[in-house]
């Protein structure tokens, strides 16, 4: 596709811009019988944002991955700045100036925040670390980025938005001409994408090249000077940014019309119905301070706020999972004590969907089933016996009420796409029966399609009754769900929304978090 | 991305699935068991004579009953190093108090000293965090003495004429101990496959902070293992010193490292959360064949330390490629 190249120009012309930053022709990767990538000619120019798009299998991160050099294409050849990429090889990509910055972290927890940052490439004097230049690099980076990290911070005891920025900071300093970047705002909060945002545009007027994956479409379109959208391994169209819109890329990706961000159908609730949950004083020494609200059943609270807000710690602590935790708890009407371990929060009839799917939530050498079952294995025990056939067919109902596709039942987690892996932890915390369903971060890093499921099946368990708490970063998606919002900051309740008498704006939620308007005083 | 594309060819269905590649990694240990059972017979052909197949099995016996319970620890992510101590106690008190307390008293005191020494190792490592390599390592020294300390470092020969019968006697024409190493592997791959206990020890093994977060009382089953592997060893150690007629301190000898080792060759992950217990039955099988076969050739067991031990490394080795292409 080489209209991408012939547009939009790079501000600055030179012999060196004349190159592409890279040509790929004929790239196809089979995985098995399976076409991931299926002939993909794309060639970018230098000096440049480029966005790749596409659900979940459709291959653009496969595409990446090969460019990274962590994936080998079964056919096909790519010349990154005019030379031949040597396949599979990591190290033989940063020598031709490729720099990947990866969704997963790769953070070593027990290093420091410095450390990590300068991990495999640490400035040095005749052998000898310097750490003065470091820490006025580290220094200087923070600035850039408008984060504050303390250098000798244990990067294991970080939120994991710093840990993404470490991350960041890692690939962008290594001094590489074409970065990658996959799906890099995952997990951070809006001001801290903004900084991101912001070095991604100096460094385009550096002159390098940059190409992001993304499943956050506004932000593709607020950056990218040219977006690429993938469709089941095939390359559907790749245009500058002014030929696209909202609606002209997702009806590429999907290959048919979407409706954008309808609000979930709610069902009428009955008016004054007892509170399902009451909590009140709820206090994590550090995070959370004084919380109290109630859970109509039936109702979806949204719980808006920044990252480091206490959001997720609030979770926690009603999960029985913060034995530090304190405060009191009223269930239909019944008091209940603290919940110091999961199983008693469970018993009192709550369950957790925790944020990290793959480090809380899964189990993922075990088969989808096993993990769905896993809450209340009581339930598929006969006579003392586990069955594979009782636990089949018990986790096939869970599988149909979240639109995971039964034949997959006994797929080995690890080999699921997020959104399945996600439909999957869903349906284990559903599995227990509880009357309260907390979620924390329901549709992280996962596509449009499953998004779209996993946000209908929790509105339907909503109108059976369920008490639902959504916890995300995403403030769209908390709005887009919620009847209520609460919005936490700085560990405290600042402020309530009720959205029954009209949806608020991701502007409201943050002049709430921020403390501007009503709440200042 | 490429994951989800892989579990699509992965359950692919049709004839080329069960001749894939991933088949063959998978029940790899299968084929090379088969292979060494045809090598085997050509080398000694008495290999399949009854006679020598209660040998082999009646001397894997001990070895096998703890490898069975060793494979537990190992999916749940752990180690048992003290597993030879606690064997040579079981050994030493069993054969010391075969003349005071009978042989059901003895079996009785040693199955006491067997809990006792599991729940230590399970308090420790559950509730001391302390990594269960270093628990281990120091309980087994502690139990090795012990054991040392209690029989004086004499062998301790009981007068019972009855003694030998959990090594030696015979029912339906098979040794005692072969029944009993039957029975401890069709308990032990039940369990692990068919409980609620079983699947829990796999979850906490997989991802501890999944199985907590899912109600799972993880330090109660993650102790739990470590009594299990406590028992099987006293229950080896009693076998052992009943075959030879007598309990010494330094019966154990490199128990730990074997059982680790017949599970490790099997295909169970030293990393926790995957593995079976039919694999351990075939590691145990496969070094017992071996052992077998070279020792009727009269090789030297110098030699066949050298060849255990590459088999263990590429065992591991082809375990972790295994894992790699299937990713």
């Amino acid at each position: 596709m080489t209209q991408a190249e012939a547009r939009i120009s790079p501000p600055r012309a030179g012999a060196a811009e004349a190159l592409p930053a890279f040509a790929a022709r004929g790239i196809t990767k089979r995985y098995g019988g399976t076409l991931a990538l299926d002939h993909i000619d794309l060639t970018l120019a230098a000096g440049q944002i480029h966005a790749l798009v596409g659900e979940n299998g459709a291959g653009k991160s496969t595409f990446l991955g090969a460019l990274a050099g962590r994936v080998v294409p079964s056919e096909g050849e790519i010349t990154v700045f005019g030379q031949p990429h040597v396949f599979g090889n990591p190290r033989e990509a940063r020598r031709l100036g490729i720099g990947t910055i990866y969704q997963e972290l790769t953070i070593i927890p027990r290093l420091s925040a410095v450390a990590n940052v300068f991990l495999g490439q640490p400035l040095s004097r005749a052998a000898i670390l310097s750490e003065a230049a470091m820490r006025r690099e580290f220094h200087d980076l923070c600035l850039r980025f408008d984060v504050s990290i303390r250098p000798d911070a244990i990067a294991g005891t970080l939120s994991t938005a710093d840990q993404q920025m470490l991350e960041i900071m890692r690939g962008v300093r290594s001094g590489a001409e074409l970065l990658l970047f996959d799906e890099p705002t995952t997990s951070l909060a809006p001001p801290e994408r903004e900084g991101l945002f912001r070095v991604m545009r100096q460094l385009r007027e550096q002159g390098k090249t940059m190409v992001l994956v993304s499943h956050n479409l506004e932000e593709v379109l607020a950056l990218a000077d040219t977006i690429t959208v993938f469709r089941d391994g095939k390359l559907a169209r790749s245009a500058p940014r002014a030929d696209w819109t909202k609606a002209t890329m997702v009806h590429a990706m999907v290959g048919h019309e979407v409706e954008e961000y309808r609000r979930v159908a709610r069902a009428a609730r009955p008016a004054g119905a007892a509170p399902l949950l009451t909590v009140k004083g709820v206090t994590l020494p550090g995070a959370c301070e004084d919380i109290s609200f109630s859970l109509q059943p039936g109702e979806i609270l949204g719980i808006g706020g920044l990252v480091g807000s206490g959001r997720s710690s609030l979770l926690r602590a009603l999960a029985g999972v913060e034995p530090k935790s304190r405060g009191e708890m009223i269930i239909e009407g019944h008091g209940t004590p603290w919940p110091a371990r999961p199983r008693q929060s469970m018993r009192a009839g709550l369950a957790l969907v925790p944020e990290d799917r793959k480090a809380q939530g899964l189990v993922l050498s075990m088969r989808a089933m096993d993990n769905i079952v896993m809450s209340n294995m009581g339930r598929v025990m006969r006579a003392g016996i586990l069955s594979d056939s009782t636990i089949a067919s018990a986790s096939r109902q869970i599988a149909r009420e979240f639109g995971y596709a039964e034949h997959r039942i006994g797929t080995i987690v690890r080999h699921l796409s997020g959104g399945n892996q996600q439909k999957v932890l869903l349906g284990k915390a559903r599995f227990s029966d509880p009357k309260i369903l907390m979620v924390d971060e329901p549709t992280r890093g996962i596509d449009i399609g499953a998004k779209d499921e996993i946000m209908s099946t929790l509105r339907a368990l909503a109108d059976q009754g369920m008490g639902i708490i959504v916890v995300s970063s995403d403030l769209e998606e908390v709005i887009q769900i919620s009847d209520r919002i609460l919005v936490m900051s700085h560990g405290r309740l600042v402020d309530e929304i009720d959205q029954s008498k009209g949806p608020a704006t991701v502007s409201d939620i943050l002049n709430s978090a921020f403390g501007v308007d009503k709440n200042a005083n | 991305m490429q994951t989800e594309a892989q579990a699509h060819a992965g359950t692919g269905g049709g004839f080329s699935r069960y001749f894939s590649r991933d088949m063959l990694l998978q029940y790899g240990v299968v084929w090379a068991f088969a292979l060494l059972l045809i090598l085997g017979f050509i080398a000694y052909p008495r290999l399949f004579a009854l006679q020598n197949l209660q040998n082999i099995l009646s001397q894997a016996a001990p070895l096998g009953i703890v490898a069975v319970a060793m494979t537990f620890v190992i999916i749940s992510g752990g180690f048992d190093l003290s597993v030879a101590a606690i064997f040579a106690l079981g050994a030493v008190v069993f054969a010391g108090h075969a003349d005071g307390l009978g042989l059901w008293g003895a079996a009785g005191a040693v199955l006491l000293i067997s809990v006792i020494c599991g729940v230590i190792n399970g308090f420790i490592i559950t509730k001391m965090k302390v990594n269960p390599f270093v628990a281990t390592l120091g309980t087994g020294s502690i139990f090795g003495g012990g054991a040392f300390l209690y029989s004086n470092s004499a062998p301790q020969v009981p007068d019972n004429f009855d003694f030998g019968i959990l090594g030696t006697e015979r029912f339906l024409g098979w040794p005692i101990s072969i029944w009993i190493l039957l029975a401890v592997f069709v308990i032990g791959a039940f369990v692990l496959a068919r409980t609620v206990y079983g699947r829990s020890l796999y979850a906490l093994g997989g991802n501890e902070e999944a199985a907590r977060l899912s109600g799972i009382s993880v330090d109660l089953i993650r102790g739990s293992a470590y009594v299990l592997t406590a028992v099987c060893a006293g229950l080896g150690g009693m076998i052992l010193s009943s075959r030879l007629g007598v309990g010494q301190a330094d019966m154990g000898g490199s128990l730990a490292l074997d059982a680790i080792a017949v599970v490790v060759i099997g295909g169970t992950s030293l990393l926790g959360g995957e593995g079976a217990v039919w694999r351990t039955a075939i590691g145990l099988l496969i070094i017992a064949t071996l052992t077998n076969v070279f020792d009727s050739l009269a090789i030297n067991t110098n030699v066949q330390q050298v060849v255990k031990g590459v088999i263990v490394i590429f065992a591991v080795a082809l375990d972790l490629y295994a894992r790699r292409v299937r990713r």
